[in-house]
């Protein structure tokens, strides 16, 4: 049995490298950008777990359903390792060893399960290009022992059959909707319904965790502050009573005013003349 | 004195009257200026987190769906100094111009439901008015550029409290220049930014060239 979960453990850490290595080549890394921002998000229930970089603890005991983070990390590879609190990094329940974290990115990692149940180490990269005045941007990441599901906003699917381990997102006017989890294509509700604050200018990460067969899906939230846009611009009047700067008619006045001042000063000049 | 003469002192007196008369008008249209653009900029400017604090305690929270935080739109604001008490209104974005829905009303005011509120410990709190509009008249701001440094204003909040601010800075932008990010900013010193047009205007396109900004910080 131990055995066993050993190399469950293992092969998930393998599967991670490899997602890792997938994130490194799709995430263009600018060559200025030297640090990302790494959260970590714990999405495998009832087990805390300590957290290990590149052998150093890094978080003690951190429990499912919480978000770490984010850390600066330079650009560069990783071993990161999951132990059961207190226990050796020399006795992983879940690693990963040279993860390569690009540079200049905000990444999420998240320990959840597969669709199979087994505990694996997704890392996703946080998409975190500004959003529109008005608008919020909400990302729904499959991470659950779960099948493949529908995301409804107010009834609505605004996310179809999202899969283990995908993400679905969207920029939406900010607010709250009522969103729930339905088992793609029908009405038969996985998670919620609950309310979404999607406050503007951020980005709302929900995941999915847990697992179908064990009834304890739920839902971990990640949000991502900082990324609202200004107004286009503020208009805010159109009488013209208030305007300064000068008019065509002064251009106007203040030419037939010189005008008049030198014909007058020419005509007085010529009778002064005349009359010697 | 000859007719001639009289004729010829008629227009240089005609002529002392116009530019007179221009170069009042000219004084009077001069833009309001700028003071404390400097002192504005400043309040923008964020923390930057040193490198040093790469490490350690790494913050740990309940990843539990966002709740509603507990904003305080301002209700109320009352500028003594130009006259102005008037409604506040929280207002959003024109969807079809992406621009800041000012209140049509030109009494009435509107807030930037999106930035922070009066409670807020950081950013900057956002209110436009009307100077004014063809239809209705002068608005609310109508005299905003009058402000100066060191006039006070009170804003009052959806629960009731009347928070002073002192005004540090007024300034006029192109519309096509103005830096909106620094004003919509959510991070940097609490403050309070009133925005509203001016500038020589457009009677064809009925358009304000400039912004006028008057930037206050809590009194």
């Amino acid at each position: 049995m131990q055995l066993s979960y050993f190399r469950r453990v293992a092969a998930g850490g393998a599967v991670a490298a490899l997602a890792f290595a997938g994130v490194a080549a799709f995430t263009a890394s600018p060559a200025y950008a030297a640090t990302s921002k790494v959260s970590v998000v714990h999405g495998i229930p009832d087990t805390p777990v300590d957290v290990y970089v590149n052998g150093k603890k890094t978080l003690n005991n951190f429990k499912p359903g919480d978000v770490a983070g984010p850390l600066n990390l330079a650009e560069g590879e990783y071993d990161i390792a999951l132990t059961k609190p207190g226990e050796p990094v020399g006795s992983a329940i879940l690693k990963v060893d040279n993860a390569e974290v690009p540079g200049g990115a905000n990444i999420s990692l998240a320990a959840h399960l597969d669709a199979a149940g087994k505990p694996k180490i997704t890392p996703f990269v946080n998409d975190v290009s500004k959003v529109d005045a008005g608008k919020a941007r909400l990302i729904v990441r499959h991470t659950a022992a779960a099948p493949a599901v529908d995301v409804r906003a107010g009834g609505t699917p605004v996310f179809k059959g999202l899969t283990n381990p995908k993400e679905a997102k969207a920029d939406v006017d900010a607010g709250t909707v009522k969103a729930d989890v339905v088992l793609a294509g029908t009405d038969t509700v996985a998670i919620g319904p609950a309310d979404l604050n999607l406050k503007e200018g951020t980005a709302t990460i929900v995941y999915a965790i847990g697992s179908a067969e064990d009834k304890n899906l739920d839902v971990v939230a990640q949000t991502i502050t900082g990324l609202h846009s200004a107004p286009g611009g503020v208009p805010s009047g159109d009488g013209g009573q208030a305007g300064t700067g000068v008019q065509t008619w002064w251009y106007a006045l203040a030419g037939a005013g010189v005008l008049m001042l030198l014909g007058g000063g020419v005509r007085m000049a010529t009778a002064r003349t005349g009359r010697k | 004195m000859t007719v001639r003469n009289c004729g010829a002192l008629a227009a240089l007196a005609a002529g002392v009257a116009a530019l007179t008369v221009a170069t009042l008008v000219a004084c009077n249209s001069q833009p309001a200026g700028n003071v404390g653009a400097e002192e504005a900029s400043t309040l923008a400017a964020s923390a930057t987190p040193s490198a040093a604090d790469a490490d350690p305690s790494v913050p740990v929270a309940a990843g539990e769906l966002p709740a509603g935080a507990g904003i305080v739109p301002p209700v109320r604001l009352v500028i003594p100094g130009i006259d102005v008490t008037a409604t506040v209104n929280a207002v959003g974005i024109n969807e079809r111009t992406n621009e800041f829905e000012v209140p049509p009303s030109v009494d009435q005011i509107g807030w930037y439901r999106y930035g922070p509120g009066l409670e807020a410990d950081a950013g900057s709190v956002v209110i436009a008015g009307h100077v004014d509009s063809a239809k209705q008249g002068k608005g609310a701001f109508f005299r905003l550029r009058e402000l100066d440094q060191g006039d006070t204003l009170t804003a009052t909040g959806s629960d009731g409290k009347a928070r002073e601010y002192r005004v540090v800075a007024r300034e006029e932008y192109a519309k096509t220049k103005i830096p909106l990010e620094r004003y919509f900013a959510r991070d940097g010193k609490p403050r309070l930014t009133l925005i509203t047009c001016g500038g020589p205007f457009d009677a064809k396109a009925r358009k304000y060239r400039d912004n006028i900004v008057v930037t206050a910080v809590p009194a």
